[in-house]
């Protein structure tokens, strides 16, 4: 292949003065490049909806309601955001709460977790792990790169408007008559619609470069097994969002044309949006899953240095969740459907319950007999293990149509996503940088450090969310700015764990800034991967490999195969097993 | 119905530490305390699956920790009887807990034949009860600094609501209950239960209001309450609605069904029959006439006593008592131009006579041609 055979250098060095490096990045179609600008915008985006959800937190200290003085009259309200204040009117301190729900959900999924592992880590890694020297398609993940920033400027668009108050769902009739002739539900609607073409063609690109581009020497099942959790979800982003795509628009022009589709005052089916969005909306969260589940295949294969348990179990299981999603959609419905319908779903569902559970108990097999470092990301990894765990656990009660008419809606169900979301893909992402940062950057980290502020961030998780768990089945309702008063304990609780978490994740961007102004220059192989993006330089050379890699063993073979680059002082292999790989 | 609370303690897993701890205390319906049971049941399921993978995850971790200068020793990497074990084991279990959890849900969603009905409206943001008599509570409660309606439920019988919405989506919940139903505009959503009755536990007392008191006067209901007993359950709107969602509430009051039955009948006849009939034509004849002169399937109602009709087949005929009364009881007998294709159904038997007085004064009270004279004042 052309391109090869001349050692270049560094993808990130200087192409002179600052206006040529700018313009540089901007026009570039190296997918090393495109994943960290990616990384940086989705976490500048994790930053603001984080924002919004400490701002949501904050608001519900108290709830919202009226200060009255002695006579009954009203003199102020509380439950504001800014502690109280009599400038503000009830009804503006409910609205600003709805808004704000409504931005940290809408950002936190279309923003930030739907495109985050594939495609920053996944843009990175994907093709340096199958040895190619790009993507398929290299312009088109330029493209969908503007889409995304597109499609997040519509949605600022959206706020600076005042924000929209529907829900990351928009449900209708409410998303479809409220506030009508003012465009910002539409630019929300919009935003999300572009975004989704932002996922379509990353999909794409990555379904094209994983049957196409892969390593002379490499079949199916020598492929590592965070390509095989990308491809299952890179499957879905393709087939799925189309649905949202088409879904939205219909809502939008609904709004402009008032000709009833899903507004019953017009004639049109509320129950109607909500199968279109879940058809989408099931699926998607497996894409938002499934690369986190990537990851962390990834992250306890190399830590452990262990073949990872049931290899083809695992990648199945990653097919059949993908497979499976597209079919249980209707689990989020169980209030609004037939009994036949919520039977049918509810029996699906647990169908989906079953890999998953597979998928655990692999993960953990793989650490028996392993060889186990504890680093930032192994720690991670293990987080993980337990936070998404309790995730899909309580998706039991919630898949179980009895109970489910109980914590439907509640703060159970808003526990539940988070476990699985945040305990998951959240988790498995910043496992995941902590991980190929060396690589991607060419830099360490401080490891103790990053270690402490994962603790921090375990610890705020779950005093934020497991009290939601005992909120929900309490008796809270989710998007509630106000509640009765035996609930403010446990609200406080959630606040008091969402402030450890901020102090947590700040700390995790101290420890990365840090790194990348004093960093130590990292090594071509520092935990000693048997994958090819362990080949490469740290970071990788602008086209990836000085030659086309040759796949020799598998991506776990850490039994008889040499880490590339290995240092025999920090891990040592059996003699048989250098002779065999005829010394690196 | 197999209770799970009559089990023996061992097993009691409906109403205990844990069922307090999550649920604050057991259902107060019968099928309520299946959910728990159920709930409780997955709880611990949870806990064991949860809390073994996590021991085994920390004692791999320590044990196989890296030691520097050795490495891994040869394990194999799949083990196919293991793994067909643990998949088809919870495999195993998710069968048994789809079905209990299905049939949980049916016992939930299938009101028994003899259910009280009663029409429930959902509105931004309140709910409105009608009563089987066409009443609604006069009785408001508080949470917050917010006025709620109490709907006032007999004890141990069960009462199904036909749930409708005026505006947007809403959710009918009620967490003491368990049960949870979206109300669907254009739609009629139904729920039902079948609430404890009142005891020592759980129990409040109304205040005593006598017959002749200057409030019992005013207030029939508080009367027939005077000292009942009472068990207290919120209802809350479970489904986003926008600005006041979280306001939505109202409490439901289970009283003991002799007490039920009295306070029905006590707000079932204020004493102003123009009020009765307001209240009859809001939940029986809305549906297809209207008492603002706005066209519906039937005539309206505004300026229509007094007035005189033409018929389908030309003949005229005034609006009086008479002819009000055969509409009500015989809708074939006279048609009025224009009105042709539809056929109202007959009402008798539905009404007493005190209620079809109401709706006389309340039509005469809307109608420009009635006489003056004839309307009683308050
Ligand atoms: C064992 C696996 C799982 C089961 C059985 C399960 C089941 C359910 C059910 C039944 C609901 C609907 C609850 C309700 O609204 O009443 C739900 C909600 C949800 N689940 Fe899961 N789930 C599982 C795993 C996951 C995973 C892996 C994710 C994503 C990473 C996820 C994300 C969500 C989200 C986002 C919602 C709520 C969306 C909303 O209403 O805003 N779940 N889950
Ligand atoms: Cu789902």
């Amino acid at each position: 292949m052309s391109g090869y055979g001349h050692h270049g250098g560094s993808y990130l060095e200087s192409k002179g003065s600052f206006w040529t490096n700018v313009v540089d990045w901007a026009t570039t179609v190296d997918h090393k490049k495109i994943g960290v600008m990616y990384l940086f915008a989705i976490m500048t985006m994790f930053f603001f909806g984080g924002m919004a959800a400490i701002a949501v937190r904050l608001e519900l200290l108290e709830p919202v309601r009226p200060i009255q003085d002695a006579a009954g009259a009203i003199v102020g309200v509380k439950g504001q955001l800014f502690g109280s204040s009599d400038a503000v009117s009830l009804e503006a301190g409910n609205n600003m709460y709805n808004v704000l729900f409504t931005l940290h959900g809408a950002i936190m999924v279309f923003m930030v977790i739907v495109p985050s592992v594939p495609a920053s880590i996944g843009n990175f890694v994907l093709p340096l792990m199958l040895g190619a020297k790009d993507v398929a398609f290299p312009k088109l993940n330029l493209l969908s790169w503007y889409i995304y920033v597109v499609g997040s400027i519509f949605a600022v668009c959206s706020i600076i408007l005042g924000g929209v108050d529907t829900g990351w769902t928009f449900y209708t009739p409410y998303s479809s008559s409220s506030w009508l002739g003012q465009p910002k539900v539409v630019l929300m609607v919009l935003a999300a619609f572009i975004l989704g073409f932002s996922s379509i063609l990353t999909g794409l690109n990555f379904v094209v470069t994983v049957h196409k581009l892969r390593a002379p020497g490499m079949g199916w099942f020598d492929m590592p097994l965070f390509v095989w959790g990308i491809y299952s979800s890179a499957i879905i982003q393709v087939l799925a969002t189309p649905v949202i795509g088409i879904t939205l628009l219909l809502l939008a022009f609904e709004r402009f044309t008032r000709i009833g589709i899903f507004d019953p005052a017009l004639g049109g089916d509320p129950v109607l949006f909500q199968h279109f969005f879940w058809f989408y909306s099931h699926p998607v969260v497996y894409v938002m899953i499934l690369p986190g589940m990537a990851i962390i295949s990834e992250l306890i294969g190399v830590h452990a240095h262990k073949k990872i348990f049931g290899y083809k179990a695992v990648a199945f299981a990653s097919l059949g969740i993908a497979g499976v999603s597209f079919i249980v959609w209707g689990h989020h419905m169980f209030t609004s459907m037939s009994e036949t319908a919520s039977m049918i779903f509810s029996g699906l569902t647990f169908l989906v319950a079953i890999p998953t559970a597979v998928k655990v108990f692999n993960w953990i097999a793989t650490l028996y007999k392993g060889s186990i470092s504890i680093n930032a990301p192994m720690l991670y990894a293990l987080i993980f293990l337990f936070t998404f765990s309790i995730g899909g656990l309580t998706g039991l009660p919630l898949g179980t149509l009895s109970t489910d008419l109980h914590l439907h809606d509640t703060y159970f169900v808003v526990a539940h996503f988070h476990y699985v979301m945040m305990g998951g893909t959240i988790m498995a992402i910043i496992g995941g940088i902590h991980h190929w940062w060396p690589k991607m950057f060419g830099k360490t980290y401080n490891e103790k450090q990053a270690m402490i502020a994962a603790v921090i961030v375990f610890i705020g998780f779950n005093v934020t969310f497991f009290t939601q768990f005992f909120m929900g089945t309490r008796g809270m309702p989710r998007r509630y700015a106000s509640y009765v008063d035996e609930m403010q304990i446990w609200h406080h609780i959630s606040t008091g764990g969402s402030l450890i978490l901020l102090v947590g994740f700040l700390w995790h961007l101290f420890v990365l800034v840090q790194s990348l102004v004093a960093g130590r220059k990292a090594e071509k192989n520092p935990w000693g991967g048997l994958t090819l993006e362990w080949l490469a330089d740290s970071p990788p050379e602008e086209h990836n490999f000085p030659h086309e890699p040759l796949v020799t063993h598998g991506p776990y073979d850490y039994e008889s195969a040499v880490p590339y680059h290995w240092d025999p002082k920090d891990y040592p292999v059996p003699a048989e097993n250098l002779k065999a790989a005829g010394a690196h | 119905m197999h209770t799970p609370s009559d089990m023996t303690p061992l097993f009691s897993l409906a109403d205990g530490f844990w069922t307090r701890t999550w649920l604050r205390h057991p259902a107060s319906t019968e099928v309520g305390r299946e959910t728990d049971f159920m709930f409780i049941w997955l709880w611990w399921f949870c806990v064991i699956w949860f809390v073994g993978l996590m021991i085994l995850m920390v004692i791999f971790v320590i044990k196989y920790r890296r030691k520097p200068g050795t490495i891994a020793p040869p394990s194999s990497s799949h083990n196919t009887p293991l793994e067909i074990v643990w998949t088809v084991i919870p495999s195993l279990f998710l069968v048994w807990i789809f079905f209990k959890g299905f049939y949980g849900y049916i016992d939930k969603i299938v009101a028994p034949g003899h259910a009280i009905d009663m029409n429930l409206t959902a509105f931004k943001w309140g709910w409105q009860i009608n009563y089987p008599n066409g009443s609604e509570t006069p009785t408001t409660g508080r949470v917050g600094f917010r006025e709620i309606p109490v709907f006032y439920m007999p004890a141990k019988t069960p009462v199904r609501l036909k749930m409708q919405s005026k505006d947007v989506l809403h959710a009918f919940w009620v967490p003491d209950f368990r049960i949870k139903q979206d109300v669907v505009p254009n739609r009629l959503m139904t729920v039902w239960f079948e609430a404890d009755g009142p005891n020592e536990k759980t129990t409040t007392r109304h205040e005593v209001v006598s017959k002749d008191s200057p409030e019992g006067k005013k207030r029939p209901d508080l009367v027939a309450l005077s000292g009942a007993a009472y068990t207290e359950h919120l209802v809350f709107c479970a489904e986003y609605c926008g600005t006041e969602h979280s306001e939505m509430a109202a409490f439901i009051r289970v009283v003991e069904p002799s007490v039920y039955e009295a306070w029905h009948t006590a707000i079932g006849t204020p004493s102003d029959p123009i009020e009765l009939g307001k209240r009859l034509f809001k939940t029986k004849c809305a549906s297809c006439h209207t008492d603002d002169g706005s066209s519906s399937t039937g005539p309206t109602w505004k300026d229509l006593y007094g007035k005189t009709e033409t018929l389908k087949d030309g003949s005229q005929v005034l609006v009086d008592d008479a002819y009000i009364l055969e509409s009500i009881f015989e809708p074939g007998a006279k048609i009025v131009k224009g009105y042709e294709k539809q056929n109202m159904t007959s009402f008798r038997g539905l009404l007493n006579p005190s209620q079809v007085q109401g709706i006389l004064e309340y039509m005469k009270s809307i109608s420009v041609h009635a006489p003056k004279s004839e309307t009683p004042t308050q």
